[in-house]
């Protein structure tokens, strides 16, 4: 006879979620949904670099910016700026092409360069907020004044999971700083589809840990014990009166139970072999932290995790030079490029990348005019900056978009965040009108009431 | 898109009446009428006229109402409404009316209903949104609101002190300072506080005031009509616009530099300025003591060790003397700074100068259009603008907090039906709009407001009879017919089955463990005021170790503590009257993981062996009867000793796993 812990284990029941109607009919709000369209991608791994790494140093290569490098900006700047700017700064790195596309790269990330023929490009990415707050609200959630659902809470309700001892959507290192929470909570919608932080910025990789799953007391057999008594308790308290909610209060021990099991496997790497560890930079103690997030990330996704966002982020100011850019954006791209690479050559490799989209993006750019009077800085920059996309469902080696010739303003097939988004949910086989929840008597969108699907970036 | 959504709603609306006119008829724009009390068949269950109108629709399905609760469980539904904490143990109901009477007049019960007042005013200790500064002296508003409830403060009065505080006249200081503080309401709001646009900013901060209070007092979401005419309430932009002057004559902020500062109400008196002042230039003068003396030591330490560079942590390689000194400097500074107060203040707004706005053509400030005159929306108003001089929030309280406004009195009732029984007679408790939920029991409703309303506004007196109703009494227990025939329970055939909400969960825990403080009021979080609570280091500097109750905790936005959290504590940021109710594997974890659930439990088990003489069997009771205010049966506390004997060799442990499992139990979550 099947006992009732085999039945739940064979049940695709939800990390985050128990059924709140009775077992059998188990209707799990986070059960694999069947998309709208047809689905080019499963899944998304999103490379967050807090702080506004600046596009005219790293991926948009801009000629005359070079040439004219002291002169004024031949046109007018933003109304309402974060910070004042001087004249154009011109970039301090070399540009190289690179792959078949022939896409110039600088050399700041010379090992993600060697895969631009898998990525692409969004020259024309734009926002709205000159402030990190409000920028990393509108870039995960879509609004800056409103608490609202972040874009993988969207993503989870959605589609749902494919794993049913993980939750949907997780979020390793999070910041906690502007938005913190809010940029990965479910807001309105239920609080299944909330993202699960693992970690936050302030805590080493390595030591990252989703909250409360480890018991300091109880050895695992005390606490199957202890779990079996608890459950006798509640079914004599039952006594054998079907009652849904509390039935799925008894089983949410079970798959708490676990979890246990399944997030710390995750997340223990020393099956990974050598040679896995050193495409990621786990060697070295400067691509260490980031490289084993990535490699998470990888972990999370061959296990059918929905939405995985890896943040870049420490304890320091991360790519918001103001000033110092030179040493703080050469510190930084050294950090990430190592294990951004490993990553896309590992996925590619295992054939994870044809259904997994990597997302590359920060909350802004930055300004093409110098910021300071040390010649060394530049100012924030939603007007217009790069993001990029790789894997499933999108043209490799290719560029969408640009912003003017100096790199300020977005300015040929712009995408506003709206946009990003709406394609984003577009290659997972959602669209992006009809993906809407009901709140205090209205419908609600991740693209409230914009956003356009870049059909030419797609595969 | 935008084209076609506005084309959209163009179709869908009546296009022969211009959309102020239109809706002007739905139901919550009515005037309050009470009605007339319904016949019912079995009068013998009537308790209160709440029951007749239940009972009265139960009847017409065919239906009879669940027999009365047990009285265990009925007592600690009371409890929990009335206090959020579970009676004491081995106690008794021995008289219902009375019971209730009582436990109104503890100062539990204010703290209790604050919280559920909080959740409609998204309170925060932080600002939250983009730059999470402390809002340190948020506690005086919530301490308001909990002395309100207790002195049960007419509800419309309530209302007037929160949007107009500071413009009634006071009798005394201490008067005139309640009703300042109570202005906090319009100033908690999550504001964009590194917002480089500065018009932009104050709309903003003016929008969410204006959506809270509509959201939160009249149950319309009048925020809807900052771009555009509302797309389905009789609300127009103009209306929207004419609320915004009212507050843009108020001074909500004082500085809009970022980071931006808003407003507190100063309760220092001249004195107190004077010895602040003098406390600061003594610290000042001190921290350039230091400075000198660190700069003249560094500069020695050079010559000495013949050196260019100053090492790291020079201090330490100081002569004796000059460490010596530098620790005497350094402990005066210390003394200083510990000695130096905050001056007492208080979130809040007063007037500013009176001025009117124009329209913002699509919500965009840069595309003015026709300047509105003050006023209040036309669909519930004569929209005969207010006197030019004054702001207008005085008479905007008093037009709300008023009997002929069809909505206050409604949308209260409402809420506290929904805090009784988890579900709103109008389901949509922040929404009493178009597109809101139509009323279960539209005359139930009618009657509370009026009643409410004629009974002085009194919160006490309408909680009183909605608990001593026969509704509120009823078992949890659906009947076969009940299932079939009102299956979630909208015709209230039976009392509602409800997992207790974060805040009585923590204090319950810590309460049985005989560890909560019950002291009411004041601040346990020191925080400087203003200062970021998360800043790019992603560190937390709160902790939510205090044995206060939760209500004084505090509510960090963006990070909100993680039981909190967990336990669907409403987003704080938004106003909430109605929260959720979920069941997911992180609250397991936390039952079986977390710290405050493992010191409880050790902290019972050692209580439990202290206890010398008793047998193992007396100690299940003890406990049976701590976590469930009952004894365990004779089966149940077999198998409680056994599941002792059998967990591990340490005793103390052994009860503690016993206990974990008593209060992860579905009797202990839930409130039947």
């Amino acid at each position: 006879m099947m006992t009732r812990r085999d039945m739940l284990q064979k049940t695709a029941l939800g990390f985050g979620s128990v059924a709140l109607t009775s077992m059998l009919h188990a209707e799990n709000p986070l059960a694999a949904r069947r998309p709208h369209l047809r689905p080019r991608a499963k899944r998304v791994i999103f490379l967050f670099m807090k702080g506004g790494p600046a596009h005219m140093d790293t991926f948009e290569y801009k000629p005359l910016l070079q040439r004219d490098h002291g002169k004024p900006l031949p046109f007018a700047k933003p109304k309402v700026t974060f910070a004042a700017t001087g004249n154009l700064l011109a970039s301090p790195w070399k540009f190289k092409k690179y792959g078949q596309c022939g896409h110039q790269v600088s050399e700041l990330f010379p090992n993600v360069a060697r895969h631009v023929d898998d990525i692409c490009f969004l020259h024309g990415a734009h926002g709205t907020n000159p402030a990190h707050g409000g920028a990393l609200l509108k870039l995960h959630t879509g609004a800056d004044n409103f608490v609202r659902p972040s874009m993988g809470a969207w993503v989870s309700y959605g589609l749902g999971t494919e794993n049913a001892n993980l939750p949907a959507f997780v979020t390793i290192c999070p910041t906690l700083a502007h938005g913190g929470v809010n940029n990965w909570g479910s807001a309105f919608l239920p609080a299944h589809y909330a993202g699960t932080p693992i970690g936050n910025a302030s805590i080493k990789a390595k030591d990252a840990k989703v909250h409360h799953i480890k018991n300091p007391k109880w050895t695992p057999g005390q606490q199957r014990a202890q779990l079996d008594f608890l459950e006798n308790l509640n079914r004599d308290q039952l006594g054998g009166v079907p009652n849904p909610v509390l039935e799925s209060r008894i089983n949410s021990f079970e798959l708490a139970f676990r979890m246990q099991t399944a997030m710390p496997e995750i997340q223990d790497i020393r099956g990974e072999t050598d040679a896995t560890r050193k495409l990621y930079g786990l060697d070295n103690a400067v691509t260490e932290d980031f490289g084993r997030q990535c490699l998470m990330a990888r972990r999370f996704a061959e296990r059918g995790v929905r939405f995985i966002q890896v943040t870049h982020s420490d304890s320091k100011v991360q790519w918001d030079q103001h000033g110092n850019l030179r040493k703080g954006h050469t510190e930084k791209a050294s950090e990430v490029d190592k294990p951004i690479a490993g990553l896309l050559h590992d996925l590619k490799a295992r054939g994870l990348l044809d259904d997994t989209l990597v997302v590359w993006s920060g909350e802004f750019g930055r300004t093409p005019t110098v910021q300071g009077s040390g010649m060394d800085g530049r100012d924030h920059n939603p007007w217009g900056f790069t993001m990029w996309l790789a894997g499933a469902g999108v043209k490799g080696g290719y560029s969408h978009g640009a912003t003017d010739d100096y790199g300020f303003y977005a300015e040929q097939n712009k995408m506003h965040i709206h946009d990003v988004h709406a394609t984003l949910l577009h290659l997972l086989g959602i669209d992006h009108e009809k993906l809407t929840h009901r709140h205090a008597g209205r419908d609600f969108r991740l693209t409230d009431v914009s956003g356009n699907v870049a059909k030419e970036i797609l595969a | 898109m935008k084209m076609m959504i506005s084309i959209l709603v163009f179709l869908l609306a009546d296009t022969v009446v211009p959309a102020a006119e239109k809706g002007h008829d739905h139901w919550a724009f009515q005037p309050v009428k009470k009605p007339s009390l319904p016949l019912v068949k079995n009068q013998a269950w009537v308790k209160t006229p709440i029951d007749q109108f239940i009972l009265a629709r139960l009847e017409k399905a065919g239906l009879q109402p669940a027999p009365a609760a047990a009285p265990r469980d009925l007592q600690r539904r009371i409890h929990y409404a009335l206090t959020g904490l579970p009676p004491a143990p081995n106690s008794k109901i021995v008289n219902r009316k009375s019971e209730i009477e009582n436990l109104l007049a503890t100062p539990q019960y204010g703290e209790r209903w604050a919280r559920h007042w909080l959740d409609v005013v998204r309170y925060a200790d932080s600002n939250g949104l983009d730059e999470n500064a402390a809002h340190a002296n948020a506690w005086r508003y919530r301490d308001y609101v909990v002395t309100s409830f207790n002195a049960d403060k007419p509800y419309d009065q309530f209302l007037i002190e929160q949007i107009a505080g500071d413009l009634l006249p006071a009798k005394d200081e201490a008067r005139r300072r309640e009703q300042r503080i109570a202005t906090g309401f319009l100033s908690l709001g999550p504001k964009v506080l590194a917002e480089p646009d500065k018009v932009k900013m104050e709309m903003d901060i003016i929008d969410e005031q204006i959506d809270t209070l509509g959201k939160a007092l009249l149950g319309l979401t009048l925020g809807c009509a900052r771009c555009h005419d509302h797309k389905f309430d009789p609300i127009p932009t103009a209306d929207y616009y004419a609320l915004a002057g009212i507050f843009k004559s108020t001074k909500t902020m004082d500085s809009l530099k970022t980071i931006a500062k808003w407003h507190e109400h100063s309760f220092a008196t001249p004195e107190e300025k004077k010895l602040k002042e003098k406390y600061d230039a003594l610290i000042a003068a001190q921290k350039k003591v230091v400075a000198a003396f660190t700069a003249k030591a560094n500069q020695q330490l050079l010559v000495e060790l013949k050196l260019k560079k100053l090492p790291d942590a020079p201090e330490k390689k100081y002569s004796k003397a000059n460490q010596t000194e530098l620790v005497k400097l350094n402990a005066t500074l210390k003394r200083l700074e510990a000695d130096v107060f905050v001056l007492p203040g208080a979130m809040g707004v007063e007037d500013g100068n009176a001025t009117n706005v124009p329209i913002f053509v699509r919500g965009d400030h840069e595309r003015p259009g026709e300047i509105q005159p003050r006023h209040f929306p036309r669909a519930l108003s004569d929209g005969k603008p207010i006197d030019g001089k004054v702001s207008g929030r005085l008479e905007l309280a008093k037009w709300i907090a008023n009997r002929n406004n069809p909505l206050t009195a409604r949308v209260m009732v409402n809420r506290v039906w929904r805090w009784h029984f988890g579900r709103g007679l109008v389901a949509t408790t922040d929404n009493f709009g178009k597109l809101g939920a139509k009323p279960s029991h539209p005359e139930l409703l009618d009657w509370l407001a009026a009643w409410f309303m004629e009974n002085g506004w009194s919160v006490k007196k309408l909680n009183e009879l909605i608990l001593n109703s026969a509704t509120f009494q009823m078992s949890s227990t659906p009947n076969a017919a009940a299932l079939k025939i009102d299956p979630t329970n909208l015709l209230h055939s039976r009392a509602p089955l409800r997992r207790m909400e974060a805040e009585p969960l923590r204090d319950s825990l810590l309460h049985i463990s005989g560890q909560l403080d019950l002291k009411v009021g004041g601040t346990i979080w020191t925080f400087e005021n203003f200062k970021l609570v998360f800043n790019h280091t992603s560190e937390d500097a709160t902790t939510y170790g205090s044995n206060r109750r939760a209500i004084y905790l505090p509510v960090i936005r963006n990070h909100v503590y993680d039981l909190f959290e967990l336990f669907d504590f409403p987003d704080p940021g938004t106003v909430n009257g109605n929260r959720a109710d979920t069941t997911i594997a992180p609250q397991a974890l936390f039952l079986m993981n977390s710290p405050l659930v493992l010191r409880t439990c050790a902290t019972m088990a050692k209580q439990l062996l202290a206890e010398k003489k008793l047998t193992n069997a007396q100690r299940a009771e003890w406990l049976y009867t701590k976590v469930f205010n009952r004894k365990p049966t004779a089966k149940e506390s077999e198998n409680a000793v056994k599941f002792v004997n059998e967990f591990c060799q340490e005793r103390q442990a052994s009860w503690q796993a016993l206990c974990q499992a008593l209060v992860s139990s579905n009797e202990f979550l839930y409130l039947k």
